[in-house]
């Protein structure tokens, strides 16, 4: 028999954290070394249930864990937040191209979450803490639908505290227990303390809120080639072959998922 | 290349020489369903063929085909519904391909074979394939390959090519794989003379002139436009127009030799779940759904312009040239009568034909 692209690995679940009442961040650990770029994504199998692409909230540096932050909305992710500490999953990847920290060196970087889009964000903010000299400033605004719907609720406080590092969480709707900002995230780029015109911003969320952000962005003063997009679409195989992730002349699962604004602006319909 | 000259009488030793090595399929004549009806004044042959084990058919059941078969070649390199983590392949030979399917093959090659990583399940079967292609002497009304100035006899891409001439064929030797073969057939091969050689010159002219006069009517747009049209036809009408009587089945796309795409999937709900691989197309409405609902392509006017787009945009962009073979048989199985030669007409009018 040969060697079979397609086949995952095993890894075996750690610990389950429960994020929001649909959120969960599955720590794994693969029966080998499995390595990542971040912003890269992986394809994650729930055995007898099928496979979805996922993209590591973990930190690329740890070699022998990896974490997955997943919403519970479709069939591989339910049958997967019935998982426990102990049970089995498999792994194949890393496929894609993650974030280029290269580029972002020496610059003030801009990052727009939203929702679980926090996700591959936390990778890279990982990735970007451990090098933090090589960067100018570290700015998070993170939008959420509600105060319940917050991820990493004690990471981002800790974060804020950091040397060169700005967070901001915004809800798009406020209640008694929320003492922070209410409004959508679009409503918190203004005065950020980014130097627009030589910053790159990251943005990762639901289509329309990456849509009204990259609008926001431009508005602001970015250059297309400085804005990164996370596109994740329906992805299978993660090589180029199975068709499904087309967007215009690329494959977001070859080319991306991580494109700039500028390679996907003339390009139809990329917010659908 | 060389080419010998094969007695009508000595194909069938010929066959059974393939037989020894590999499984090897054969054209037959098939009653099928697939009857396009056309209105035009050409007479063209409405027979069909379809491959079949040479080892599991009457012999006087074999024939030349004058076309290609009903079946799309890609159906004998990847399989409909098929284990990827468990396979055993047996050398197989193709006879009846054509210059279409060679084509197609292309395309196939360059998504299994390039890039990051290669299918071995595709490589596997490939490499064991053997091709014994064949000229069109004859053309169905949907064929519509010299369009794209694919022509209805093949230069390249085969191991063995039969050209039918007098009371035989002229066979081709192109491969090393070919020429072994051919070594112990001495008997029964003769080198071709130079008027064997022109006079299948001048019955791949004939063909070539009589599809070309059926084609004028068609008015199919020239391969340099195509990437052009589909993208300036982005706004067009015409993917609504000509979705209307799409019932979605798929058809198209499943007996599309270009196709390629595919979904992974298990099989088990539990224990040993097998990993397949599954034809699948984005003419079916879930092909881009991604979970939580959202999905680009929600309307069928959206996945048919997705499906022109992907093949005369993406491909040229990637590739350099189109998912196209023009072998028509998107045409023949169409329920709902969606022509991509009308629609590919339509756009070209559109962009270079102003309305009065």
């Amino acid at each position: 028999m040969k060697k079979n692209i397609y086949q995952p690995i095993k890894a075996v679940i750690e610990e389950v954290i429960e994020e929001t009442h649909a959120i969960k961040t599955f720590r794994l650990r693969p029966e080998a070394e499995f390595n990542f770029a971040t912003g890269q994504f992986i394809e994650l199998t729930v055995p007898g249930v099928g496979e979805a692409p996922f993209t590591p909230s973990s930190d690329p540096g740890v070699k022998e864990r990896l974490e997955l932050t997943i919403m519970n909305v479709g069939e591989v992710t339910s049958k997967l937040h019935t998982l426990q500490k102990g049970d089995v999953v498999g792994i194949r990847g890393p496929y894609g191209q993650g974030y280029p920290l290269d580029k972002f060196k020496g610059r003030d970087i801009l990052i727009v979450g939203g929702g679980v889009g926090l996700a591959p964000l936390r990778s890279l903010l990982f990735s970007l803490f451990s090098g933090i000299d090589n960067y100018n400033k570290v700015v998070l605004r993170y939008g959420s639908r509600t105060s319940g719907d917050i991820v990493y609720k004690t990471l981002l406080p800790e974060w804020g505290k950091k040397d060169k590092v700005d967070v901001l969480v915004s809800v798009d709707v406020g209640d008694s227990s929320w003492p922070g900002n209410v409004g959508l995230v679009t409503t918190v780029l203004d005065n950020t303390g980014v130097d627009y015109s030589s910053a790159a911003a990251i943005v990762c969320g639901p289509p329309i809120m990456m849509k009204f952000v990259t609008l926001k962005l431009l508005d602001l003063g970015f250059q297309p080639p400085d804005i990164y997009l996370s596109m994740e679409k329906s992805m299978s195989c993660g090589l180029g072959k199975c068709g499904h992730c087309r967007i215009g002349k690329f494959y977001a699962c070859k080319d991306g998922p991580v494109f700039t604004y500028e390679q996907l602006k003339d390009i139809h319909d990329i917010w659908d | 290349m060389e080419t010998y000259f094969l007695k009508n009488d000595d194909l069938l030793k010929f066959y059974e020489r393939i037989e020894q090595e590999y499984d090897l399929y054969v054209p037959v004549k098939a009653e099928s369903a697939l009857k396009y009806e056309y209105e035009g004044k050409a007479k063209l042959p409405a027979a069909d063929y379809f491959l079949k084990k040479f080892s599991q058919v009457n012999k006087e059941e074999i024939v030349f085909n004058e076309y290609r078969t009903v079946e799309p070649t890609r159906a004998f390199l990847t399989h409909y519904k098929e284990d990827i983590g468990n396979y055993k392949e047996r050398p197989q030979a193709l006879c009846g391909i054509k210059n279409c399917d060679i084509f197609s093959l292309k395309v196939q090659d360059f998504v299994f074979l390039e890039g990051k990583e290669v299918d071995p399940l595709y490589k596997a079967r490939r490499d064991n394939t053997l091709l014994i292609s064949g000229d069109c002497p004859h053309f169905k009304e949907v064929c519509f390959c010299r369009a794209f100035d694919i022509n209805p006899y093949p230069a390249e891409g085969f191991d063995f090519n039969l050209s039918p001439l007098n009371n035989g064929y002229l066979l081709d030797v192109a491969s090393q794989k070919a020429k072994m073969i051919a070594l112990s057939l001495k008997g029964i091969l003769m080198p071709a003379t130079l008027g064997q050689l022109s006079g299948r010159a001048a019955k791949r002219e004939s063909v070539n002139r009589r599809m070309d006069e059926h084609l004028a009517q068609h008015k199919i747009p020239k391969k340099e436009v195509l990437q052009e049209i589909v993208l300036s036809g982005y706004n067009s009408g015409v993917w609504q127009d000509e979705m209307r009587t799409c019932v979605e089945c798929n058809g198209c796309v499943f007996m599309c030799d270009t196709c390629h795409c595919f979904l992974l999937s298990e099989d088990s709900p539990s224990g040993n779940a097998r990993r397949l691989r599954l034809w699948d197309g984005c003419l079916l409405k879930n092909f881009t759904k991604v979970a939580g609902g959202a999905n680009p392509l929600r309307l069928r006017y959206m996945r048919l312009r997705n499906r022109y787009l992907k093949k005369f945009d993406f491909f040229i962009a990637n590739l350099g040239y189109q998912a196209c073979c023009g072998c028509g048989r998107c045409i023949e199985v169409c329920p709902g009568k969606i022509d991509i030669r009308r629609i590919l007409r339509k756009l070209y009018e559109e962009k270079y034909i102003p309305a009065n």
